[in-house]
């Protein structure tokens, strides 16, 4: 079930300020677990599930992806393209595309062959505007089916790993999406009496912009921000989160500490496992605007480690997401029966 | 047309076990006498009238990589067998080793690289693949060193006329001389699928030897950099137009005769082709034509773009071009005097 | 409707910097007073200009203010150093010609370098043609500001002129002021302060108006010139209509609203993709709950430099398509 979920939902366009073109196959994931939902004006999906206080829990998890877009459409089938977020160039070369345009196009992105590749230029990589998109249509046609500014996604289904680990493009940040639905799925068994508010937010890969609107519309009390983290690979240190370990927690300033240690309690006492991640400042998630909206929002991090970040073979473990969505209906059952106000006084 | 089929099998220089059981099997259906030689050449043989001995030869095998190193932490190291260019791998889906495990390319992240790290390309040695185990132990019960990997790669028609898929270089040169053989010509020629071009054209030098032939063909899938801001002198061959006959690369100087023959043919039969334009680049007519007492040679190619990377682009025109212009020249060569 | 020459002379001309918009506020007044229902001035400076109505709220953006330099430091030997107010780059003023809001004028020399790319800020200074310490310290104070000097100039198509970036957002909606349709909308023209230093009054008009949309008018980049930026938007194509760049992606409906009106009216238009920088409908679409909002773009070349070029027959094309918007 969570792996169908994410093989129909990554496969999916929802490149950053595009959200909307497939908005309704969030809707019909998240309609049978809540009650209400708005689409906000900046692109968010927001799915309310009513309780029986006054309380407003966000829980926010980015529905968007980086992607590409159009620039120009040159001759004998060429596209050039810029990024919609930050693409690392190196990933795109010899990839299969889909341009989303009057139709989908298919495309690939290939490099120059190497006698007129200078030995040197082998050891670069190849910026952004030096790539194009060979769609095999001649100028005329291609004109017709693609216009400056529509979007393309590198083409790649989900790709089962061993074990519970998958590889797919866009599981940053729809691995966490998936998290929401986990939790969705399990507050719809229990009674929660808080308001719960599942935001798949909008244009988190351009500046975490939908979370901004989003949390002013929503005015939360408190605020659950999920994202991906780095999971451990080679060539990094001992202190990165590793796969299939549980969620990340995210500790630093920008994260309310007890609202912190009453989830990792929370683990702690049902044995979730869980790990650590440090944060001093910065942590370029929905939490960079939540945190400051209004009067404020206090929020805790949860992180879920993903390998190869911002690829189309983002890696992550399922058994992860599982952990992560379970662990937080357990958190919000906490939460409920305990005095919100009290444990967000400082 | 078996390029669906053809690409889509794994067969990275010297384990092209797949693509050759598929070659014997459709070799089979067509009624076509062949034999397998002691380097795993499949040498089949068109009778017909017969002047001269004609080999037709396309290489079976493709660029991948083949398995070096398993770490302690399950990851798996790999070398490049046949040139890639090591820009082609980031970010890719593999299939390793007989058993097909799943597999990605992964790197570091770029948000974790510093500022002159972020200009370089990655080289192989620090690449890896990933297949979602957390142990060496783990691994090793799935891949073993040695194990070949290749790219995970759709066959694709797109645009107007091209297809996209891995191993066009050379399975475009195998689906062609499927379809010649199939045609059952009378006009006598050994069809040869060689193994191990893209280490050194191995396969074909045995063969060679063993047949002897007078006049030989080969039929490639070549480079193509017909690509936005190349000048059209550095394109070498352009999709599109035609199949592409070659006049000269680093192991070969093609018999000019032959090469005006084949030309000429080309144009009487209203056939699209193109001179090769470029000294770089060789293939299986390099040993053909040196082994024994030698042999003329000519070389007919499908234009690739994005040639060694897991996305070759061709035309289905070209192709058939390929085809009927290689028909036609085996045809000439056997005519009745 | 034609090109009116003398008003935008007159708003290129005008000397008003981030932050020190009141000269050009002054002018936009005088000009479009007799046109309004409401004229405000809020804290930051934005002048905000309504037609009423009982429809929808829409707000239209332009900035005022332009790039300049503002004095850090008049040394002992009467060399002023200056730090940039908005996007100039050290490498490209030297030898430029400054000009005061008091009309003085100085030049941009350079310390002793070798190697011209190694140029920064702090190596420059302005020298302001005196030899009299007296003359410097009674003139120029830490803190002035000064601007391009530069000289309005056109041909039968295009312009030449400092600050076109935005003068030329002003005028287009001056011109829509001023030919305002008949309309059930509450429309509020917005001419916004230190929009160069990081759109900063479109934010506050932004909140305090709470719109139902919001386009902003601004320039763009152009891809035309010879190995120039890889962008696909024309001198003399028509209006722009921005689909993303560094602070928005134009919201869906705007794009659409935006496109249709163009295909229906038959105002020329080209779509624009920007891969650096930003306009006032950044921090707008994020204001309160969110504002879909978009922009109408003027193709201009040579942008944050002394000489901007833009194509007058764009310009009208922008009016035709603000007015349109009025109207919907």
């Amino acid at each position: 079930m969570l792996k169908e979920f994410l093989t129909d939902i990554c496969q999916t366009q929802f490149v950053s300020g595009f959200e909307h073109i497939n908005g309704d196959k969030l809707i019909k994931y998240f309609e049978p677990y809540t009650d209400t939902y708005e689409k906000d004006k900046v692109g968010s999906y927001i799915f309310k599930a009513g309780g029986t206080n006054n309380a407003k829990i966000m829980l926010s998890a980015h529905i968007d992806e980086i992607g590409l877009m159009i620039t120009k459409v040159l001759d004998d089938g060429f596209l050039s393209f810029t990024q919609v977020g930050g693409i690392n160039p190196a990933s795109l070369i010899a990839q299969d595309v889909i341009i989303y345009g009057r139709e989908n196009v298919f495309g690939v992105i290939g490099i120059k062959p190497p006698h007129v590749t200078l030995a040197e230029d082998r050891d670069k990589t190849v910026p952004l505007d030096e790539l194009y998109i060979d769609t095999g249509y001649p100028k005329e046609i291609l004109e017709k089916l693609v216009t400056v500014g529509d979007v393309a996604t590198v083409k790649r289904e989900l790709v089962s790993l061993q074990d519970d680990v998958v590889a797919a493009k866009a599981l940053d940040d729809r691995a966490c999406v998936a998290v929401m639905l986990e939790t969705a799925k399990e507050l719809k068994k229990i009674s929660h009496k808080s308001n719960i508010y599942y935001t798949c937010s909008a244009q988190e890969e351009t500046g975490y912009r939908g979370a901004i609107t989003a949390s002013y519309k929503i005015n939360p009390d408190i605020a659950i921000a999920l994202d991906v983290t780095f999971g451990k690979a080679p060539e990094m240190g001992s202190e990165v989160p590793q796969l299939g370990k549980g969620p990340a927690v995210c500790l630093g300033g920008r994260f309310n500490p007890k609202l912190t240690k009453k989830f990792i309690d929370t683990c702690n006492n049902y044995n979730y496992p869980f790990q650590y991640e440090v944060a001093p400042a910065a942590t370029g998630t929905d939490t960079e605007g939540i945190q400051i909206n209004r009067e404020g929002v206090p929020c805790i991090l949860l992180s879920i480690p993903l390998r190869y970040m911002h690829t189309s073979v983002e890696t992550i473990s399922l058994k992860d997401v599982e952990i992560t969505g379970r662990a937080i209906a357990r958190f919000i059952n906490e939460l409920d029966n305990s005095d919100l106000e009290e444990i967000l006084c400082f | 047309m078996f390029l669906k089929e053809l690409t889509e099998l794994s067969g990275v220089s010297g384990n092209e076990y797949e693509v050759r059981n598929y070659i014997k099997n459709k070799l089979k259906e067509i009624g076509c006498e062949f034999y397998v030689d002691k380097l795993g050449n499949v040498i089949a043989h068109n009778k017909g009238k017969k002047n001269k001995k004609i080999m037709v030869a396309a290489h079976m095998d493709e660029v991948g990589l083949i398995v070096s190193h398993i770490d302690s932490d399950g990851f798996i190291k790999f070398q490049a067998v046949g040139g890639i260019d090591q820009r082609v791998l980031n970010s890719k889906v593999v299939t390793i080793g007989e058993n097909k495990i799943n597999g990605v390319i992964g790197s570091k992240a770029v948000h974790l690289m510093k500022g002159e790290e972020r200009e370089k390309s990655i080289p192989i040695d620090k690449l890896y693949i990933d297949i979602g185990t957390d142990s060496k132990s783990e691994t090793e019960k799935l891949v073993n060193i040695g194990d070949y990997v290749t790219f995970k790669s759709d066959y694709v028609e797109f645009g107007e006329d091209l297809i996209k898929a891995k191993a066009l270089d050379d399975r475009a040169g195998c689906s062609a001389l499927l379809e010649l053989l199939s045609m059952k010509l009378d006009a006598d020629f050994y069809g040869v699928f060689t193994v191990m071009e893209e280490v050194g054209c191995r396969g074909a030098q045995t063969a060679a030897y063993s047949l002897d032939p007078d006049f030989s063909i080969v039929l490639e899938g070549t480079v193509s950099a017909d690509m936005p801001e190349i000048k059209d002198h550095s394109k070498v061959t352009s999709i599109g137009k035609g199949a592409a006959i070659s006049l000269m690369d680093s192991s070969t100087l093609y018999d000019i005769n032959e090469v005006r023959k084949v030309e000429r043919i080309a144009v009487e039969n209203n056939i699209p082709y193109q001179l090769r334009k470029s000294s770089a680049g060789g293939n299986d007519a390099g040993p053909i034509h040196k082994t024994k007492d030698g042999s003329k040679v000519v070389a007919i190619s499908v234009p690739c773009r994005y040639i060694h990377s897991s996305v070759n682009v061709a035309s289905i025109n070209d192709y058939n071009s390929v085809v009927q212009l290689a028909k036609l020249v085996i045809l000439d060569n056997q005519k009745g005097e | 409707m034609n090109y009116n020459s003398e008003l935008m002379r007159k708003l290129s001309d005008c000397f008003s910097p981030s932050g020190r918009e009141n000269n050009i506020r002054e002018l936009i007044i005088n000009e479009i007073k007799g046109y309004a229902d409401e004229i405000n001035v809020d804290a930051l400076g934005n002048l905000i200009v309504r037609k009423k109505g009982n429809g929808k709220k829409i707000l239209f953006s332009a900035h005022m203010d332009q790039i300049g330099l503002i004095i850090t430091h008049v040394d002992e030997k009467g060399f002023l150093r200056f730090s940039n107010v908005g996007g100039i780059s050290a490498k490209e003023i030297l030898g430029l010609r400054m000009i005061f809001d008091n009309g003085l004028e100085g030049v941009v020399c350079s310390e002793e370098i070798k190697d011209k790319e190694k140029i920064t800020m702090n190596k420059l200074f302005l020298d302001v043609a005196s030899t009299s310490k007296d003359f410097v310290k009674n003139n120029f104070k830490t803190g002035d500001m000064c601007v391009f000097k530069s000289e309005y100039y056109e041909t039968d198509d295009c312009v030449i002129c400092r600050a076109a970036d935005d003068r030329i957002g002003c005028y287009i909606l001056i011109e829509a002021l001023k030919n305002h349709p008949s309309t059930d909308n509450d429309v509020y023209y917005v001419f916004s302060v230190q929009e160069e230093v990081g759109c900063r009054g479109a934010k506050t008009a932004a909140y305090q108006i709470n719109p139902d949309l919001a386009i902003a008018v601004d320039v763009t980049d152009t891809g035309d010139t010879d190995n120039g930026t890889k962008m696909d938007v024309k001198l003399g194509e028509g209006a722009a209509i921005k689909i993303m760049d560094k602070y928005i992606i134009t919201h869906p409906e705007i794009k659409n609203l935006l496109t249709d009106l163009a295909i229906e009216k038959n105002i020329k238009y080209q779509y624009e993709v920007l891969e650096h920088g930003g306009t006032d409908a950044g921090p707008i679409h994020l204001s309160r709950e969110g504002v879909p909002s978009g922009a109408i773009s003027i193709p201009t070349r040579n942008i944050h430099t002394s000489g901007e070029i833009f194509s007058k027959s764009d310009v009208l094309e922008c009016i035709k398509l603000v007015i349109e918007v009025i109207k919907k």
